[in-house]
């Protein structure tokens, strides 16, 4: 690979590097593109320097994007961890039934503002594309929510017809529960829905981040679900009080949910956000460093190259004056 | 026989520990829950938790959420809780004070139910810190 880089280095140097009176003068720098019968190429080590400065300057740009995704990585960390408590009662009491029938499905899909973080955006879209091949059937329609710009990105290109809503820049402040309610609010006022489906990624560690999804039913939907019994059966055995109706209270129970839910999905996929970028950035810099070597090498051998040259020259140049 | 009480906010467990017996704000006026309860699910309005442990009354302001009263086993959802120890008596009654000066303030119908709302948390944080018997 690197031998093929340096082909293509030297094909450009025999554009610019013609008969030139300048380049005479540069000829003990500049070994002449030479092309025996091996096919060995000799190519100007100052190409080979600038190249290997740009790669250190890379490598040290990588290594600092690292540092400052682990750090933004143990800020968001322990919120996450706090706001997994959060909706597990919820679980307990309505369950998380994603094999539910229903009419209107919408799918929120939850993605990052910035690149350089590795594949997590594309699962999340192509869990986002899957989930919708699932749910389409007759009198099933699927809608998207997209949260942040680079899934906007790869769905509007194909599913432009069925975006409802988009929403970008939300890290521009600290996530918080308020912030996230208020986007909750706002979605539960304009999207009429059965089932809403969350698509993030979960972050189970540094290194792994798992493509999830979790279902909140509407309210009619849990109803019509406990009183047939099922997984949400259990719900029927609970007396619902602090209301005129059971439904006004599954109603708020429902929106909690989803507010709940969502928060924590927006916390995780932060910072599974930021440990991806952690981890391409790392391997950015290995790279770099790995290439930066073979370019030491390069250079070596062309320097230790034009030196035995310039030797041959004036020992052959001494030799034929003496004899 | 204990319940085990858990209190959660959407910022971390407030908390998860054993009681004897709580007094819970719902919509409705207060409830009372011993062991062995009937299985219920209720609102929490903005009020005052009391937790009886050990023969003492704690206190506990909170903001409103969702209560589940399973096999003994309370769990709490709300926005936001603080122990009443845990709250400044002059700073409650400060914010107190203010609240009920946006609430004279306030025009529009949304202006007044939100100051209406600042000043029943605020009154609740005076109480909670108040009342430690």
């Amino acid at each position: 690979m690197a031998m093929s880089a340096l082909r293509r280095e030297g094909r450009r140097l025999t554009s610019i590097v013609s008969p030139n009176p300048i380049n005479l003068l540069r000829a003990s720098v500049v070994s002449s593109e030479e092309q025996t019968s091996l096919g060995v190429r000799y190519i100007s080590t100052q190409i080979v320097r600038n190249r290997m400065k740009s790669v250190k300057n890379i490598q040290k740009i990588t290594k600092a994007m690292k540092m400052v995704a682990a750090s933004k990585l143990r800020q968001v960390q322990s919120k996450t961890e706090n706001s997994r408590g959060l909706w597990q009662p919820f679980t307990a009491l309505l369950g998380d039934s994603p094999s539910v029938d229903v009419k209107k499905n919408v799918i929120i899909t939850i993605s990052s503002d910035k690149g350089l973080c590795g594949g997590i955006n594309t699962t999340s879209v192509k869990v986002s594309r899957a989930l919708r091949k699932m749910n389409d059937g007759p009198d099933c329609e699927t809608k998207y929510i997209i949260l942040g710009e680079k899934a906007k990105l790869q769905l509007i290109r194909d599913s432009k017809m069925d975006i409802d809503l988009c929403i970008s820049e939300l890290q521009k402040n600290p996530l918080n529960y308020t912030q996230v309610s208020a986007l909750a609010d706002d979605i539960l006022k304009n999207v009429q829905f059965d089932a809403l489906r969350i698509v993030f990624n979960k972050f189970s560690s540094v290194v792994s981040f798992l493509p999830t999804v979790s279902t909140v039913l509407s309210p009619q939907i849990i109803e019509r679900e406990s009183e047939a019994g099922g997984s949400l059966g259990e719900l029927d055995s609970y007396e619902i009080e602090g209301g005129e109706t059971k439904s006004e209270i599954l109603q708020n129970l429902a929106e909690f949910q989803f507010s709940c839910v969502m928060f924590n999905a927006v916390l995780e996929n932060a910072c599974s956000e930021q440990g991806a970028r952690m981890s391409a950035m790392d391997s950015s810099s290995r790279n770099a460093g790995e290439m930066l070597d073979r370019l030491t090498l390069t250079y070596n051998r062309t320097r230790q190259a034009s030196i035995t040259t310039e030797l041959i020259e004036i020992i052959s140049g001494a030799s034929a004056l003496e004899g | 026989m204990t319940l085990n009480l858990c209190v959660l906010t959407p910022n971390r467990s407030v908390w998860n520990s054993e009681v004897n017996g709580i007094i819970l704000p719902t919509n409705n006026g207060q409830i009372g829950v011993l062991p062995n309860h009937a299985p219920t699910a209720t609102a929490v309005d903005i009020g005052i938790l009391r937790i009886r442990l050990n023969d003492q009354w704690l206190t506990m302001a909170l903001m409103g959420g969702f209560a589940r009263i399973g096999n003994n086993a309370i769990t709490i959802l709300v926005n936001e809780a603080e122990r009443g120890s845990d709250i400044d008596p002059q700073e409650a009654q400060k914010t107190l004070e203010i609240a009920e000066a946006n609430l004279r303030k306030a025009e529009g119908k949304r202006q007044v139910i939100e100051a209406n709302l600042a000043l029943r948390r605020a009154r609740t944080r005076v109480e909670a810190s108040n009342t430690i018997s």
